[in-house]
């Protein structure tokens, strides 16, 4: 003690303590709930290390200065209180249970701070939360749980990545993803290679992580400047304390299925509206369900369930073992996780370990490691929205009365290279097999289900995530740490197109072997100075130095003209005819100064303050300074409210603002390069990029002001968030006009401005709490509004169905008008840009004027609907999001039911477009709703049927009201009931607790949205989508 | 004295603070944000020296031969402009071919619009190789200047730089632009001709303000191209192996020139452009192949091809674009019953033979082109430009230039024969004598059919339908009718009648909108000088 105030002394001013008296205090604590005796509640001198710990009947006593003010009582999981001395001897004390754990320690960037003393806006969740959602990718699993923070998953395909939103899109054309922190260091995000989709976040356990926060704000993200303009999310994987070794073992076992099916046209209509199209245009008919090519074999398949799995097998186990001494922590664990997606062959595989240990080497140095190493393994497929063997694509398309297998066929399916007794005689070995029909498959589709048994698409990441870190408490007041993080990839991909049928047959097989590595490594100081000054002035101060460098590097090694479908393992030297190799290699590095200034008095006003200099590769001019500074106020600290405490037992108020940088902007945007230009097997050089060199920094400048109050002993909590984030100098892919030749077509430029606005309201309660049933509710919604404010020249930037205009949300949902169909003659009718309306003419693919009066003429040209005749339908972003959580406890039973909504955007349906095609291939039920004739004019929205006129009648690529929908959607996201076994008949076994549970994913979506699901939309846009999973899972949680 | 073992104890804490101190020295090194590219070159060295210009001129050939279709971060190689799509796009906008599957549909069928993507890629692509052209240009010129290389090298590429500027503004001419014959001096819109590199972003307004320029100025700044570049390549000898054909040549230049002239309607040009072809000789010489199926078969080491674009098994326009996968491996585009059974195409005509290796494939009774034979590797050249287009161009020069009501010309009958007498199964009784035609129209007719035969599938169709329009004997109005890809039985080609439908597809009349193809909706959002100036009824 001495030694300490020596030093205190020396080094700092503040010479504040002198111990001339001392007084004796005691008393009991005692729990809000129950009222029962509380051991082991911490006890300080407020300002002091002076303390005593309560005892087994929740007594304590404490020898305190005779200028102390006050005693600290705190105690994991209950309100830490502070009580005025004023002379006591005796203080006596009920304490509050945190029902909100305000007083819990959060991890914000380079530190930890008590979720009390916060003034940005950082949601957090908790690792358990999260354990045992079964998902491909845990991010996922963060959807609907907290205000601002929008993270979808798009498809049902395990390894793809889900993508995230934190209050709105932060940029136009460079990166929109937040920067994932684990364990302090920033890892890399993204898809991490190989030939089938593998999301970086897939090589996490998520039986690892004790926490994840979610930056949000300018003052929350502000110390990670240049990396923050899409929020940040920290990972904290989970660690050992103190105690005897806890075991805990978690497991489920789930069956997955499509969330929604197609609805298909069965054979017959099948035959039906197939005929019709061909006779329409005057062609004989070609569809025939009749046996009589092949007497007596009729089908009525579902191609769907070809490619999709009714009954996908998914299991998770997890062991870990955790404890420690006063010196040292350890925490170890297992995971394997085997999962089947909804879509076949898809398939995920992953093993990972993790170790985290912490040791004191002295009473004043402490060093330690987190190191997870993980090898994911993925199989996937094709996908492609367009291509012939994408999975929905394919089959959406295929042929209802034409089976799957053919026995008499060599490879047994059925393939269309046999003879048939039709007049088109044999068929082409491209395609699938045509059957009765006398027509083959239009678009030359192949028999996608031995595209699916063949073909393979595999990504093999192996990973390293790990950091060592040594902490030194120079002074009890400051302390120096030093990290250094890894996170070392290497994936290895394949892929191989069976020669015989399929995408392969072109180039008699392909395989293709590719390795790429991704090495980030980062270095960080921390010097962190913690001081109380006169017992209310409470001063942190985080200096920071950080380096970071990534490099991404791979080499490919392929082959066509493959000699024997046997080599379809890997790339196996002489084994094919044509060889090609390939390779690339890209570098990026920061160096980082950064500062973060904390200071509160007595808990009431709180100010922060932030300051980081970054330099980036990626830019000219390397250098950028992004500061940040918020406020708080704690208003019920204040006497004058000290009158409303019973009733608002809390109220925080705060305000932020933050100058903050992306910098996923690429690695060398500024540049003016010439790359490879191979011409046949002539090596050359081609201009592949305009350079830039006044590029700068793309900024977002993030204000937020909001309140937490908790209400009535802290039973309810309400928070409220108004936000805006400016960004401005978006490095804007800005678009040069094509015909000046310039790569791409664009320059980086510093252009565009864009804003997103909003509110986020949460609220909790605890409706009831007593020892047999507790019940809570949480809810959360979030409305937020996104503007362009300028581009390249204020020019739009369009696209086929969306465009971003100055003072439109971004990438706005644009199309034309459509009226309908010409009941006179089937034909299409839109509206012009004038309000008038014209016809399709379907006969002769050509625009006709339209008179209501007379409409089934068709004489009059008119102009042809251009890009002109386009308006903005609505937003791309939704504008309205949030979730709805109910939790109840009843003895050992357990219910926790979770929805999500999420509204106000529209979406392009583009799987619908090609659910009405007009080729020779199946459709969707809506086409029975055609115009057939004046007397039959079907549904008034679907045209005369023409076979071949897809592209002028449906006009697929372009946005149009026909196929523009609302995006808003109501879903039971999870639905779990759980039983704890009694703790009296586990302790006779040994067992610390067993928990067993049935859990529903995805039961139930409300939606008028014609599409599976209004979720799956990219870019506004849904096309082809593989469907999202509904999980039922059982399973166990065990410690010991 | 324990005060002073603490500051001891804590001085030996203090020790640390160098150390950290070090960390923070040895660590601050600048270097990790001084990063320069490993897969690109700096465009300040592209030029510097004479192997990095050599491999520049290259990359010019590759932006002609692979195109990106989508764009370099997330390329589509399909094979614009010249190394597939001239072929593909300028059959399937004619009559004489068939799409058979969706492939082809927007531009077969006249549905294209402002943001379809052939079309579009074709404007794109197509200006793409000129800029390149263009930055070999400055670069080259520059580089002689600083005596990098010799002026007879610069001069070189100079040549095959303004080669390549004049045949890409020219493509763009036959889709974007109306014929020639138009407006008399054809003063209507052709295509901004290009002559700048835009490398710098100084140079982008500037070129974002330049117009239209008409077609007359656009021909004759091919022209001014075509001539320059006849002056400095080289004659075939002076190059290597496949580079024979393909990489530009003196003879390349000349052949192009005669079908400009025969785009402007100037007969003469023709003839004394096509007549330097006799002056080759030895080595240098061109000569029609005895057999048809030579060009194709021994594609990069025939004497016929004059300019064709090479593929490799390693690099070419993939499978989405490669033309023997386009055209025979997955049989997307097949050969039209319009052509096929033309009265005027002999049953017997070695271009029908659908032997193994032959020009024909004959799938169930359905005719496709075996032009473009390695349907596995896809190495098969795009032909550009033939000697055989050349003799024809000839003949119809010397057949136009004569008197129409008089007897065929002996010239036109010579050259048309040349290039039709090799197919014949039996040339003294089938070849074509001066008794055969009333008079040189007749002929005329038997020149123009001979060229949709001879050059069935190379994609010369769309520029013959386009110059046509104006032919004073054989117009032709807008677009031919076609057949609907959906019902093509192998019956509809059994020889012996002409076909008389039905055809599925209606014609699009010259008048109609359709008959160009719009300017793209990307060049429209960006510049303001296009915006004014797009073609009518778009």
């Amino acid at each position: 003690m001495k030694r300490f105030l020596l030093f205190i002394s020396l080094l700092l001013i503040t010479a504040s303590l002198v111990m001339a008296q001392t007084v004796q205090i005691s008393g009991t604590v005692t729990g809000s709930e129950d009222g029962l005796a509380m051991p082991g509640v911490n006890v300080t001198v407020k300002g002091t290390t002076i303390g005593a710990i309560t005892d087994a009947d929740g007594k304590y006593t404490i020898i305190v200065p005779a200028n102390a003010q006050s005693l600290l009582f705190s105690f994991v999981g209950f309100v830490t209180a502070e009580v005025p001395i004023e002379g006591k001897t005796r203080i006596d004390l009920v304490l509050q249970q945190d029902l909100f754990r305000v007083d819990e320690i959060v991890v914000v960037g380079y530190g930890t701070q008590k979720k009390r003393e916060v003034t940005g806006s950082i949601s957090a969740v908790k690792g358990d939360d999260l354990r045992s959602l079964a998902a491909g990718n845990f991010a996922a699993s963060l959807a609907g749980r907290s205000t601002g923070v929008q993270i979808t998953q798009q498809t049902g395909v395990l390894g793809e990545e889900a993508r995230f939103r934190i209050r709105g899109v932060g940029s136009i054309s460079s990166g929109t993803y937040p920067l994932i922190v684990l364990d302090g260091v920033p890892i890399a995000t993204g898809d991490m290679g190989g030939q089938a989709a593998a999301n970086s976040l897939g090589s996490i356990n998520p039986s690892d992580i004790e926490s994840m926060e979610i930056l949000k704000d300018g003052s929350a993200t502000a110390i990670y400047g240049s990396l923050a303009a899409n929020g940040v999310i920290l990972i904290t994987t989970r660690r050992g304390s103190a105690g005897k070794m806890k075991v805990n073992y978690n497991s489920y076992y789930g069956v997955a299925q499509p969330i929604r099916l197609f609805d298909l046209l069965k054979a017959d209509d099948f035959v039906m509206i197939s005929n019709e199209k061909y006779t329409n245009r005057g062609y004989a008919p070609v569809a025939f369900n009749d046996g009589a090519a092949f007497p007596g074999q009729t089908f009525d398949t579902d191609w769907q369930m070809a490619v999709l799995r009714k009954n996908a097998f998914q299991m998770d186990h997890n062991l870990s073992l955790s404890g420690g001494t006063d010196i040292n922590t350890y925490y170890f664990s297992l995971g394997y996780s085997s999962m089947e997606g909804v879509t076949r062959p898809n398939e995920m595989e992953r093993f990972s370990v993790r170790a985290n240990l912490e040791q004191k080497v002295r009473k004043w140095l402490t060093v330690g490691t987190n190191i997870g190493v993980s090898r994911t393994k993925y199989l996937g497929l094709n996908t492609g929205a367009n291509s012939l063997s994408g999975n929905i694509f394919s089959a959406i398309r295929q042929l209802p009365n034409t089976p799957v297998y053919n026995p008499d066929h060599p490879t047994g399916y059925n393939i269309d290279d046999i003879v048939y007794p039709d007049p088109i005689g044999t068929g082409n070995p491209d395609w699938v097999g045509r059957w009765n029909n006398v027509a083959s498959i239009g678009e030359n589709i192949p028999n996608i289900r031995y595209v699916i048994d063949h073909n393979k698409f595999t990504s093999d990441v192996y990973r390293i995530l790990g950091n060592a870190f040594a902490q030194v408490n120079i002074l009890k007041t400051l302390n120096f740490k030093t990290q250094l993080g890894i996170d070392h990839t290497l994936t290895e991909g394949l892929y191989y197109y069976n020669p015989l049928h399929g995408d392969g047959r072109a180039a008699n097989g392909r395989i293709y072997n590719d390795s790429d590595k991704t090495a980030i490594w980062n270095l960080q100081n921390i010097l962190t100075y913690n001081q109380t000054f006169l017992n209310d002035h409470n001063v942190t101060l985080t200096l920071v130095n950080e380096f970071q460098f990534q490099r991404y590097n791979g080499f490919n090694a392929a082959g066509t003209d493959l000699s024997n479908v046997f080599f379809s393992k890997n790339v196996i030297s002489g084994t094919y005819g044509t060889q090609i190799s390939g390779g690339s290699m890209t570098e990026r590095g920061w160096i980082s100064y950064a500062g973060r200034f904390n200071y509160n008095f007595r808990g009431k006003y709180y100010l922060q303050g932030s300051l980081r200099y970054d330099g980036l590769s990626s830019l000219a001019d390397k250098w950028g300074l992004f500061p940040g500074a918020s406020v708080g106020w704690t208003v019920t600290q204040e006497p004058f409210m000290s009158s409303v405490t019973d009733i608002l037992s809390d109220l925080k108020i705060r305000a932020s603002y933050a100058k903050v940088g992306n910098s996923n902007i690429g690695n060398y945007p500024y540049l003016g390069l010439y790359g490879s230009a191979k011409y046949a097997n002539y090596n050359g050089l081609g201009f592949s990029q305009l350079g830039n060199a006044e590029l700068q920094w793309e900024t977002s400048t993030k204000y937020d002001i909001g309140f937490d109050a908790l209400f009535l002993e802290g039973k309810y909590k309400l928070t409220f968030d108004y936000f805006l984030n400016d960004q401005d100098g978006l490095i804007l892919d800005a678009p040069l006009p094509p015909s000046l030749g310039i790569p791409r077509n664009v320059v980086s430029r510093n252009i565009g401005s864009m804003k997103n606005w909003g509110y986020e309201i949460s609220g909790e309660a605890f409706i009831i709490r007593n020892n047999d049933l507790t019940w809570s509710v949480d809810a959360n919604i979030t409305f937020q509004k996104n503007e362009v404010t300028s581009l390249y020249q204020d020019k739009d930037m369009t696209y086929d169905w969306y465009i971003n205009r100055v003072g439109e949300s971004y990438n706005s949902i644009f199309g034309w008008e459509y009226a309908g169909v010409n009941a006179a003659n089937g034909n299409t009718l839109y509206y012009k840009a004038d309000g008038s309306i014209i016809q399709g003419n379907i006969a002769n693919s050509a625009w006709r004027t339209y008179d209501p009066e007379d409409p089934a003429n068709v004489s009059n040209p008119a102009s042809a609907m251009v890009t002109a005749d386009k308006r903005i339908i609505g937003p791309s972003i939704p504008t309205y999001f949030g979730g709805l959580n109910t939790k109840a406890q009843y003895k050992g039973l357990d219910l926790l039911v979770s929805t999500r909504f999420s509204g106000g955007n529209y979406i392009f349906n583009r799987t619908r477009v090609d659910l009405l095609g007009l080729n020779f291939t199946n459709n969707g039920a809506e086409i029975l709703g055609r115009w057939q004739s004046p007397e039959e004019p079907g549904d008034g929205w679907t045209p005369k049927l023409w076979s071949g006129g897809t592209n002028f009648i449906n006009q697929p690529e372009q946005g149009s009201t026909r196929w523009i929908e609302k995006g808003n959607f109501f879903k039971f996201s999870t639905v779990a009931l759980g039983y704890t076994f009694p703790k009296e008949w586990m302790r006779k076994i040994n067992v610390d607790n067993l928990r067993v549970y049935v859990q529903g994913q995805d039961m139930l979506m409300i939606t008028k949205y014609t599409g599976i699901d209004p979720e799956m939309e990219i870019t506004g846009r849904d096309f082809n989508g593989t469907p999202k999973q509904r999980v039922i899972t059982f399973g166990i949680n065990l410690s010991l | 004295m324990k005060n002073i073992f603490s500051i001891l104890k804590y001085l030996r804490k203090l020790v640390l603070i160098p150390v950290i101190l070090l960390i923070l020295v040895i660590s601050s090194c600048e270097d990790i944000i001084e990063l320069q590219p490993y897969n690109n070159v700096s465009e300040t060295i592209a030029f510097s020296t004479p192997s990095l210009i050599a491999l520049s001129v290259t990359g010019m050939y590759e932006a002609a031969q692979i195109g990106y279709y989508r764009n370099p971060v997330d390329p589509a190689y399909r094979g614009y402009p010249f190394g597939a799509a001239f072929v593909e796009q300028g059959d399937c906008r004619g009559e004489d071919v068939v799409n058979m599957q969706a492939f082809y549909q927007y531009t077969y069928e006249g549905t294209y619009n402002l943001t379809t993507a052939n079309n579009r890629v074709y404007w794109e692509d197509t200006y793409r190789l000129i800029n390149r052209a263009n930055i070999i240009i400055e670069g080259v010129t520059q580089a002689v200047a600083d005596g990098i290389i010799s002026d007879a090298q610069g001069n070189i590429y100079l040549g095959e730089a303004r080669f390549f500027r004049a045949i890409s503004h020219l493509e763009l001419l036959f889709h974007f632009a109306s014929p020639y014959k138009h407006t008399a001096g054809a003063s209507h819109m052709g295509v901004p001709y290009r002559e700048k590199a835009y490398t710098t972003n100084a140079a982008i307004e500037e070129g974002m303000s330049q117009h239209r320029n008409t077609v007359a100025d656009c021909y004759s700044k091919i022209l001014a191209d075509l001539d320059f570049a006849e002056a400095n390549l080289p004659v075939k000898s002076a190059r290597s192996g496949n580079e024979k054909i393909t990489r530009a040549t003196k003879g390349a230049a000349i052949a192009y020139k005669t079908r400009v002239y025969q785009h402007m309607w100037d007969w003469a040009k023709v003839i004394s452009e096509a007549g330097k072809f006799f002056a080759f000789s030895g080595n240098d010489a061109y000569t029609i192949e005895p057999d048809p199926n030579t060009p194709f078969a021994n594609n990069y080491s025939n004497r016929e091809s004059v300019f064709s674009i090479e593929n490799s098994a390693t690099n070419y326009p993939s499978v989405n674009g490669a033309l023997a996968q386009m055209y025979k491996r997955r049989l997307l585009v097949c050969m039209s019953p319009i052509i096929w059974r033309n009265a005027g195409w002999l049953t017997d005509d070695k271009r029908r033979n659908s032997a193994s290796g032959q020009l024909i494939l004959n799938v169930s009774g359905r005719i496709h082109t075996n032009k473009y034979k390695d349907d596995v590797t896809s190495t098969d050249a795009a032909p550009v430009i033939r000697y055989a287009e050349v003799l024809l161009n000839l003949a119809e020069a010397y057949c136009r230039n004569a008197p129409p009501a008089g007897a065929p010309d002996a010239n036109a009958l010579n050259y048309l024969n040349m290039v039709r007498n090799r197919s014949l199964a039996d040339m003294a009784t089938q070849g074509y004598g001066a008794a055969d035609f009333d008079d040189n129209v007749e002929l005329l007719g038997a020149i123009l059919l001979e060229r949709r035969i001879e050059f069935a599938m190379e994609g010369r169709r769309w520029p013959d339908i386009h110059r046509l329009q104006f032919c004073p004997y054989y117009p032709i109005n807008g677009i031919p009718q076609k057949l609907a890809n959906t019902s093509v039985p192998a019956s509809a080609f059994t020889l012996g009648s002409p076909y008389t439908g039905p055809y599925g597809v209606a014609a699009i009349p010259y008048s109609d909108y359709r008959f160009l193809w719009p300017i793209p909706q990307t060049e429209l959002d960006i510049n303001p000088t296009l915006v004014e100036e797009q073609n009518p009824g778009w």
